[in-house]
């Protein structure tokens, strides 16, 4: 990787590797298939924008797709090797297959915000919040296993690494219910106010909220001892753990903000800077499957990559038009697939040639 | 509207947001009957509506989202901020569909308070990077209006917090009776503009782009209805405004009134201002939820205007000379 940003002599990487397309309308997400196949973007207008892997390179090759009457409020990866689940402000759950078919699976009272799926060798569960509630489904998306409620608005789920727990984010803290459960008992972590976000250790050590605040609350989930992680000038949008879970890697300040998780951290230690732009918020961050490598999108349109071990960042693509709203990286580490507010969707190929 | 500054910056920035239009009222007031009349009227333009789910009537619009009044304390040293949660959420998803309508219109439930509405326009970034609150719009019903007031603090705040009020069912009640209502309603908030309405047949000039910053005409009308103390007692919701003709220090008048909402914050429920600021030829436009403050400059001084600082207070238990004292101290050296 090259060592600073201000390399505008040399192509960026997208113009050497990647491809964009203009949508109409706000890109609201992307996610990449769990085999790494197609990314997928979704938009405001009900829209989705899928890119075969042949075909990353050639964006007019892209296949764009109504699905929802509304707008795309979630996507996620569907819990099988392909395709995609989409949730929109249509009250409906779709699922696109990979040859593009589009098959409803929930249509129903409230708007579908958040979906999450996992899934191994032997199956695979679908989680989706609406309203209070939480719904989580067989493999098939046809089978309600269970129906999980809450106290308020659920803001974010999250199953932990090992697809044994799903926790979701509300007012006044978190919930966490076991998957399989014959009967379902919550295990409450409070913490008054408002929580909109939410990510879990890969290990399973902690689970921690983004707060309406500007903060970060975080549950030792071993005895439940609180975590606060301060100090953000915005909202963190977007946060996931590393691969080893070593950091928590946050937007919401003009600098890839990143909290250590190990030697006795976060508690009583100050986050470290992977590099940012002076000036410009971060509003997304992903982190690499397989390297240690974080993305980060940034309100001016700009999209870089840091190396959370040693201070170097790359230019991914450079500013220009609206805010980053999505950000994925593919289960491989081959893809990088960002929209922006204003409909921008790119696609930069990162496997060895 | 003609007395909006179209060249400023500032004024362009505002014009740029989506505006939303806060509707309260008491159960039965005609909320939802001035909605459907908002809504199938000719006007060309596009509503979001955000309503709560134990609406009276049905809603005749493409795009209606229910929501749960989800309210919240934040924790930010204010004793009491509360806020709309379920709004926030609500407004970042709309606005991924901006080009689908050109604003939004939430209605409260008939019990519900104004203020956690109106601070979530204060308090959270992103509502306030996207829209702007144009105005609350509270319906009143004429004949039970008199009782309504003495039964329920939360009618009093509602009419403490419109900046439009409509006066609906007026064919209900006499004209004797009217003048009544419209004194005791005026004696709450002084500074709304009150229109009459027999089932919500209000123009929509009335209702919709209403500008909330725009306060100067209601504000320089303000002072003759505020010095009738006469029958109001201390524990009342009253308006009281105050002028200052010289230049203020804008540093010494943000201290006071920091100062001030932070102390007296529970018992304001609004606060409104258009000041004049030493060195500065622009009016700058101060408004206040309890103890959330903000500002903004909105274009000079109208050719032939007297720049004179005009704050109006909304609330209970107002000390008028101590507010006086502390409005005159912020005078500039």
């Amino acid at each position: 990787m090259s060592g600073t940003v201000n390399e505008t002599m040399t192509p960026s990487l997208l113009e050497r590797r990647g491809a964009t397309r203009q949508l109409e309308g706000q890109i609201t997400g992307c996610a990449i298939a769990r085999d790494s196949g197609q990314v997928a973007f979704v938009t405001g207008e009900g829209d989705i924008m899928v890119a075969s892997r042949p075909d990353w390179g050639r964006s007019d090759a892209w296949d764009v797709t109504t699905v929802h009457d509304g707008a795309i409020l979630a996507i996620a990866p569907d819990a099988a090797s392909t395709g995609f689940l989409t949730g929109g402000d249509d009250n409906a759950l779709r699922r696109v297959a990979a040859d593009g078919s589009v098959t409803d699976l929930v249509k129903g009272r409230r708007w579908i915000e958040h979906i999450t799926t996992w899934c191994n060798d032997k199956g695979g569960v679908i989680a989706f919040a609406s309203g209070r509630q939480v719904e989580l489904r067989d493999a098939s998306g046809q089978t309600t296993l269970k129906v999980l409620e809450h106290p308020s608005t659920v803001s974010g789920i999250v199953f932990d690494a090992k697809g044994k727990r799903i926790a979701a984010s509300h007012y006044n803290g978190a919930s966490m219910w076991f998957v399989q459960a014959k009967v379902d008992t919550v295990r409450p972590l409070e913490w008054k106010g408002s929580h909109i976000g939410i990510a879990i250790h890969p290990a399973g050590e902690a689970l921690v909220t983004s707060m309406q605040e500007s903060e970060l609350h975080g549950w030792r989930l071993s005895d439940g001892h609180n975590m606060r992680m301060s100090g953000y000038p915005s909202k963190v949008q977007s946060m996931a753990f590393t691969r080893n879970g070593k950091w928590l890697v946050t937007s919401g300040a003009d600098t890839i903000v990143m909290w250590p998780f190990f030697g006795g951290g976060p508690m009583g230690k100050p986050p470290a800077e992977a590099g940012g732009i002076p000036g410009v918020m971060c509003t997304r961050i992903a982190c690499h499957p397989v390297h240690d490598i974080v993305a980060a999108g940034f309100a001016d349109g700009s999209v870089l990559m840091a190396d959370t071990g040693a201070q170097r960042i790359l230019p991914v693509c450079l500013a220009g038009g609206g805010a980053v709203s999505a950000l994925a990286f593919s289960p491989d580490g081959c893809a990088l697939a960002f929209g922006t507010e204003d409909g921008r969707a790119g696609v930069v190929d990162l496997s060895a040639r | 509207m003609s007395d909006t500054v179209q060249a400023s910056p500032d004024a362009a920035a505002q014009n740029a947001l989506v505006p939303v239009t806060v509707l309260t009222g008491f159960l039965g007031a005609g909320k939802t009957t001035l909605l459907n009349h908002i809504l199938t009227a000719q006007h060309g333009r596009k509503y979001a509506v955000v309503v709560n789910e134990f609406g009276e009537l049905g809603v005749d619009n493409d795009l209606v989202v229910d929501a749960d009044e989800e309210v919240f304390e934040m924790n930010n040293g204010c004793i009491c901020c509360t806020v709309r949660g379920d709004l926030i959420r609500i407004l970042g998803n709309l606005m991924k569909r901006r080009a689908k309508f050109d604003g939004i219109i939430v209605e409260t439930t008939g019990l519900a308070d104004p203020a956690p509405v109106a601070q979530t326009f204060f308090v959270d970034e992103d509502v306030r990077g996207k829209t702007r609150l144009d105005a609350v719009v509270t319906v009143v019903d004429a004949y039970n209006v008199i009782q309504t007031l003495e039964e329920s603090p939360e009618a009093v705040n509602q009419i403490a917090f419109a900046d439009v009020i409509i006066l609906n069912k007026t064919d209900l009640v006499d004209e004797v009776a009217l003048a009544t209502i419209e004194s005791r309603i005026r004696s709450i908030n002084a500074v709304a503009r009150l229109h009459r309405a027999q089932r919500g047949d209000v123009p929509l000039s009335d209702v919709l782009d209403q500008g909330g910053f725009d306060l100067q005409r209601a504000l320089e009308h303000a002072p003759h209805f505020l010095e009738d103390t006469s029958h109001s007692h201390e524990a009342d919701v009253t308006s009281m405004s105050f002028e200052v003709e010289e230049p203020l220090d804008a540093a010494h008048f943000q201290a006071w009134i920091g100062a001030l909402l932070q102390e007296k914050g529970a018992d304001i429920l609004r606060a409104k201002g258009i000041l004049n600021y030493a060195g500065e030829d622009r009016r700058f436009a101060f408004q206040a939820v309890h103890m959330m403050a903000d500002g903004d400059f909105i274009g000079p001084w109208k050719a032939g205007e007297e720049p004179v600082s005009r704050l109006v207070f909304i609330g209970r238990n107002l000390n008028r000379p101590q507010l006086r004292r502390g409005f005159e101290s912020c005078r500039a050296k």
